[in-house]
């Protein structure tokens, strides 16, 4: 049946404000950070009210020229490691507490504090676990897994501050995607689960013969966002180690926002473009992971 | 006709006056932005405030204050038409602004000679660019300020000779640690976004530039001294948090908790400690600080400064100089132990004053020594990467990536290929 004129009219109508507001917060800075990519601006010139000087491919050509551009890209792709880690922790631990069990409303509760806790809170109790005297060092001497005397600060040691930060990445992650992977476990039918015990399937084959390919929707999607917030950490670095030991820290977004907002010297051109580079990274790993999962069979969870 | 003109002459003159009265009592509304001072002094900067009104009543102040935005709010509301009138900065934050072109000349808006007669000529200097002064200079501190020290940690260790040169403190590192288990100070050998270790160099009377303006801090004897303090920190002798944590705030921190013998400071520890702990506080020993070869003071001091967006330029300039007036430093100095930039502050009653309390005889010792106060370098335009990568280099020595020359060698190539961009 064709809708009429009137209808669709109504249906742009309720679009508009949505669009209105996509364009103007969404698709207008996108266009214009992206067109800013290609320009010398900020400083000196944003303060004498000069427009965007268009310097084509300049900015990138600076990129790939900086040490520190290309350590940080780095160490961005590098805390792509993140991800699988994250998605498998998640969907394991909400598979267990999505099971109606005395307490396990506590456990869901508890696992997402660390979602809605501050980023600076979270740096002073870490800290406490990653000093010298930290708690972590105690445990491991406790276990005799630290000889006498070795014991380090975890976020000064250019070996270990990377993997000290991703866990606290993880930590303030893990119950963001567990609540999504739990909403994504209560649309599964329970008849297929049903029919699978009656099938005899063991609780290992009906995971990952029922709930797994019932949930790949849920992954692709937790997936995708988790690459994203891998690519664009920041906070949790800034406050734990500014970006060292030895730039051991330092992220592609840690260098797009000392580009943009430190100090008065700013280059907005500069950081607009390592800020494009980096989004076109996320783009391809984006369509990398639509890739896996399409064949993969990402779709017969909606059959 | 010549009626007619008569009467057009005089509406006109008499309209004149009305328009002219009116401007004259036209309210000013000025935009005041200051950093990191409340709510702690809400007090004094609203009486402050009050009474800048009252002495101009043709002027209001609405009073913010920033915290860690400050600079981008400070961008952003350049860029959306709305700037503040009168801000504070400190040394370093001026001079980039003023290199950007944010800032006007103060000495086109308050003559040359009451600045100079108002304030230290070396606070004007740290505010100086160009020949042109970009900021009305307010209060100030002192790296080598004071000295604070646990007498108990110092009896452990065995230490009765107070430390009175700054090679002292380096040999002093090694006798508390051994002996105490403490640490002795917390040297600033990279204090995030600064150069703070340039500060030691110009202590000890090595110069940061040379005669051309180009940087020269990697001599034999800039790396023998950057050498000494790699030597204290690959023994465990500074907290290792150093690499990562501003001196300040680990120094505060350790020191209340007896874990670090002494600071070298300004009286504005003291306050931290007497908040954590109050019996440290009570025995803690203030005395001079030790000095470098040079016999100099490192400092830092922050200002007024009117940006050049402001839309009412002259009332700024009349309530910067209000706010950083002797009058003003010394009233704030009485709230908090800083350390007044105006000349007059020298003579003043106030740091006469003896006692034992420590934040007392902390401020009696450095309150009337503003004249001293000096970074030891100009911030070099494109500062905030040269800095990092100074930071960067001092952290490579530090972790042993490079040697202390090396990496004052690359840092300065780095610094003169970058400079002037």
């Amino acid at each position: 049946m064709r809708a009429s004129w009137r209808d669709t009219l109504l249906s742009y109508a309720f679009l508009a404000p949505a669009l209105v507001l996509l364009t103007l917060f969404t698709f207008y800075p996108l266009a214009y950070g992206s067109y800013l990519g290609f320009t010398e601006y900020g400083g000196a010139r944003f303060a004498q009210g000069l427009a965007p000087r268009w310097v084509g491919l300049d900015n990138f050509r600076t990129l790939l020229a900086d040490p520190l551009f290309l350590t940080s890209l780095g160490n961005s792709l590098k805390y792509l490691l993140v991800v699988p880690a994250l998605q498998l922790a998640s969907l394991a631990v909400a598979v267990l507490v999505s099971r109606e069990l005395p307490g396990m409303a506590f456990f869901r509760a508890a696992y997402y504090v660390p979602v809605v806790t501050s980023v600076s809170l979270a740096a002073v109790m870490w800290e406490w676990v990653f000093n010298r005297e930290g708690t972590l060092n105690w445990v491991l001497g406790a276990l005799h897994l630290l000889p006498a005397g070795g014991a380090f600060g975890w976020l000064n040691n250019e070996h270990t501050a990377f993997w000290a930060v991703m866990l606290v990445t993880f930590w303030r992650g893990f119950g963001y995607y567990m609540v999504l992977y739990l909403a994504g476990l209560q649309s599964i039918p329970a008849e297929l689960e049903e029919a699978a015990v009656l099938d005899g399937a063991s609780a290992w084959q009906r995971f990952w013969r029922v709930t797994v390919p019932m949930m790949k929707p849920t992954i692709l999607l937790c997936s995708l966002l988790s690459t994203i917030a891998a690519l664009r950490v920041l906070e949790e670095v800034l406050v734990l180690t500014n970006g060292g030991p030895l730039n051991s820290t330092y992220t592609a977004l840690m260098y797009v926002y000392s580009k943009a907002f430190q100090g008065f010297n700013f280059d907005y051109g500069l950081a607009s473009a390592a800020g494009l580079v980096v989004a076109a990274v996320a783009l391809l790993l984006s369509l990398a992971n639509f890739r896996l999962f399409r064949e993969s069979g990402g779709d017969e969870g909606r059959a | 006709m010549k009626m007619t003109r008569l009467i057009a002459l005089g509406l006109s003159l008499s309209l004149g006056t009305v328009v002219s009265t009116a401007a004259a009592q036209q309210k000013v509304e000025l935009q005041f932005w200051t950093w990191y001072l409340s709510p702690k002094f809400d007090d004094y900067i609203k009486t402050t405030i009050a009474a800048f009104e009252k002495a101009n009543p043709n002027i209001t102040v609405k009073w913010f204050d920033k915290q860690d935005s400050m600079v981008q709010d400070f961008i952003s509301s350049v860029n959306l038409g709305g700037a503040p009138d009168v801000i504070n900065l400190n040394i370093d934050e001026t001079a980039k602004a003023a290199q950007n072109g944010f800032l006007r000349d103060v000495s086109a808006l308050t003559p040359r000679a009451t600045l100079t007669a108002t304030y230290y000529p070396q606070s004007l200097t740290n505010f100086s660019s160009g020949g042109k002064v970009y900021g009305y200079p307010w209060y100030g501190w002192l790296n080598e300020g004071v000295m604070l020290y646990n007498p108990d940690l110092f009896k452990k260790a065995g230490i009765t000779a107070v430390p009175r040169r700054a090679s002292d403190l380096l040999t002093l590192a090694k006798t508390i640690k051994d002996k105490t288990g403490a640490y002795a100070w917390v040297p600033a050998l990279k204090d995030p976004n600064t150069a703070s270790f340039l500060g030691y160099f110009y202590a000890e009377g090595l110069p940061i530039y040379d005669a051309g303006g180009r940087a020269a801090f990697n001599t034999a004897a800039h790396a023998a001294l950057l050498q000494q303090y790699v030597n204290l920190y690959k023994g465990g002798y500074i907290p290792e948090d150093v690499v990562r944590r501003e001196a300040f705030q680990i120094a505060t921190e350790l020191y209340a908790q007896n874990r670090v013998a002494l600071i070298v400071g300004g009286p504005q520890a003291l306050t931290r400690i007497k908040d954590t702990n109050p019996g440290l506080y009570a025995k803690t020993v203030v005395t001079g600080a030790p000095l470098g070869k040079a016999g100099v003071q490192t400092g830092g001091s922050m200002d007024l400064v009117v940006p050049a967006a402001s839309k009412h330029p002259a009332e700024a300039a009349k309530l910067a100089a209000f706010m950083t007036s002797n009058a003003s430093q010394i009233a704030f100095a009485k709230v908090v132990p800083v350390v007044p930039t105006t000349r007059a502050a020298q003579g003043d009653a106030l740091f006469k004053q003896t006692g034992s309390d420590p934040v007392a005889r902390a401020t009696a010792l450095v309150g009337s020594s503003g004249r001293l106060i000096n970074p030891g370098y100009k911030a070099p335009t494109n500062s905030d990467d040269l800095y990092k990568n100074l930071n960067d280099n001092i952290e490579a020595a530090l972790l042993g990536r490079k040697t202390a020359q090396a990496a004052l060698n690359d840092s300065v190539a780095y610094w003169n290929a970058n400079m002037k961009k």
